[in-house]
């Protein structure tokens, strides 16, 4: 094994938490079961990856085996990065559905056509997405491990989530992806970024059921109905329990700009560019208990409750709407 | 115009009530909790509302508030202009003895002076005591809730010898005429 591999590997055991450690190894297979015996997980970590070097080695693995150790590290702890997710328009109804392995050969096939030094794996988890681990290289160099792309295809859906793109490679895998099914990948709207490459359908909610908080009989609440109110307001808008932890929500206006105290920029006739930014640690829980506690006016704007509705984080509001 | 008043109806036997308004309506659940768990010599009802005018429809079970306390978060500018929007809704007999406000975080950095001195001069130009209050932890709440209940137990006639009228004249808030210039000295 070269430095570059050992190196590769160094930084992934850094990655990869104690606690599971041994499951992931046990999921990557390539270790023999004798040689996964003689592993001792109680030790300090730098020894144990000194050990699993000298096993690799051994074994003769390469790149490729330890790219797939990493793969499968992200599939079960997606929740590392920063996922964005789009959604690919023009899907045709009835596209014919392509298998797994043609797909997989196309895709490779274009994407080395577009850049010749990458590094592509494809995997199938479960039956519903498909996981695709990118290492850009460049004409000349080989591909660069450390900072690979992630992309999760959900099938059946139009939806793709991506991780770690940046803006060098992205118009490449703009071209190739998923011209297969029929779905045009050149029309991409950004819908979502956040921790999870996951979906939530968006839904409507019903009223939250009358749990009985014991109150002391002394104490009475005069304006409990506009309590309930607002409360039920904020349970129809965005939903009761636990909500999606989603971090920003951005809204692009292209809407003529108003104000009748500052006449240089009303009655221009463009639209005044500008982007507004939520942010927040669990943006959909602050904004529901806003909406309860009265801060946001009721009924709920569908500026805010489209979030839900729509199922989307990133909007371009019009004059026309949202 | 639905003015709360104090004297319209009869009082209670060794009963007193309490009103507390605020905008936020969190800290007025804590302080109702503890003030019912303090007291147990007198039978004390605690009401709570965001803001002035009450519901009219509570109008005929609602006893007589001995009380009115208005809670004002520093932090927020809105408790402070929901609170002087309320005061409209009193009937002046309140203000002899039988309002109170009451203030968290006056030691917060973050939180503009100016708006403490406007909350002093409100209570000072209507004669009633301004009570700080540490909303955060326990001992903070229970402090206030102790206060509280000192001044409740006048307003509603419980002890002998002091009125409400009486003992607000010791405690009202006063302004000093130079709290404009903030002067460090």
């Amino acid at each position: 094994m070269d430095d570059s591999t050992k190196h590769i590997l160094q930084r992934l055991m850094r990655r990869i938490p104690s606690q599971m450690l041994q499951t992931m190894l046990g999921k990557w297979a390539h270790l023999s079961r004798e040689d996964l015996h003689s592993l001792d997980f109680t030790q300090p970590k730098w020894v144990l990856t000194e050990h699993l070097l000298a096993l690799c080695e051994e074994n003769g693995l390469r790149v490729k085996h330890i790219t797939e150790l990493e793969m499968i590290y992200i599939i079960e702890n997606p929740n590392q990065g920063m996922w964005h997710g789009f959604q690919l328009l023009d899907a045709e109804e009835d596209a014919p559905s392509i298998e797994l392995t043609q797909f997989k050969e196309q895709f490779k096939a274009n994407l080395t056509e577009l850049i010749s030094h990458v590094s592509i794996k494809i995997k199938k988890h479960t039956d519903e997405a498909i996981w695709i681990r990118v290492a850009w290289g460049d004409n000349f160099t080989k591909p660069y491990h450390l900072k690979p792309t992630y992309v999760v295809h959900h099938l059946q859906t139009p939806y793709v989530f991506v991780t770690g793109l940046t803006s060098k490679y992205k118009p490449l895998l703009n071209q190739t992806e998923f011209c297969h099914t029929g779905l045009s990948s050149g029309h991409k709207i950004w819908l979502y970024e956040g921790r999870s490459p996951q979906w939530t359908e968006p839904h409507r909610h019903q009223r939250p059921s009358d749990e009985a908080v014991p109150t002391d009989p002394n104490i009475e609440k005069e304006q409990a109905e506009n309590t309930e109110n607002r409360l039920q307001m904020a349970c129809e808008a965005f939903g009761d329990g636990t909500l999606p932890q989603l971090q920003k929500a951005v809204y692009k206006l292209e809407t003529k700009f108003r104000d009748n105290s500052n006449k240089t920029l009303t009655g221009r006739e463009e639209p005044f560019r500008g982007v507004v930014e939520f942010a927040s640690t669990n943006l959909l829980e602050s904004l529901r208990h806003c909406v309860s506690s009265g801060m946001a006016s009721t009924p709920v704007t569908p500026l805010l409750s489209s979030i839900t509705q729509k199922g989307r984080n990133y909007f371009v509001i019009t004059d026309k709407g949202v | 115009m639905s003015l709360l008043k104090p004297f319209s109806k009869l009082p209670g036997l060794n009963t007193a009530n309490i009103l507390l308004v605020e905008n936020e309506e969190q800290f007025q659940q804590k302080l109702a909790d503890t003030v019912v768990l303090q007291e147990k010599t007198v039978n004390v009802n605690v009401r709570l509302a965001r803001s002035l005018p009450l519901p009219m429809e509570n109008e005929e079970s609602r006893p007589r508030i001995d009380l009115v306390v208005f809670i004002i978060h520093l932090t927020s500018e809105l408790s402070f202009q929901s609170a002087e929007t309320s005061l409209k809704y009193l009937d002046p007999g309140y203000f002899q003895g039988k309002v109170c406000f009451l203030v968290t975080s006056a030691r917060n950095v973050s939180v503009p002076p100016e708006r403490l001195v406007s909350v002093r001069k409100l209570a000072a130009s209507l004669h009633c005591p301004l009570l700080c209050a540490e909303d955060q932890t326990t001992e903070g709440v229970t402090t206030a809730a102790h206060r509280l209940l000192a001044i409740l137990k006048v307003a509603a006639g419980l002890v002998p010898m002091a009125t409400g009228l009486y003992l607000s004249t010791l405690t009202r808030c006063t302004v000093p005429s130079d709290i404009d210039q903030q002067n460090f000295e």
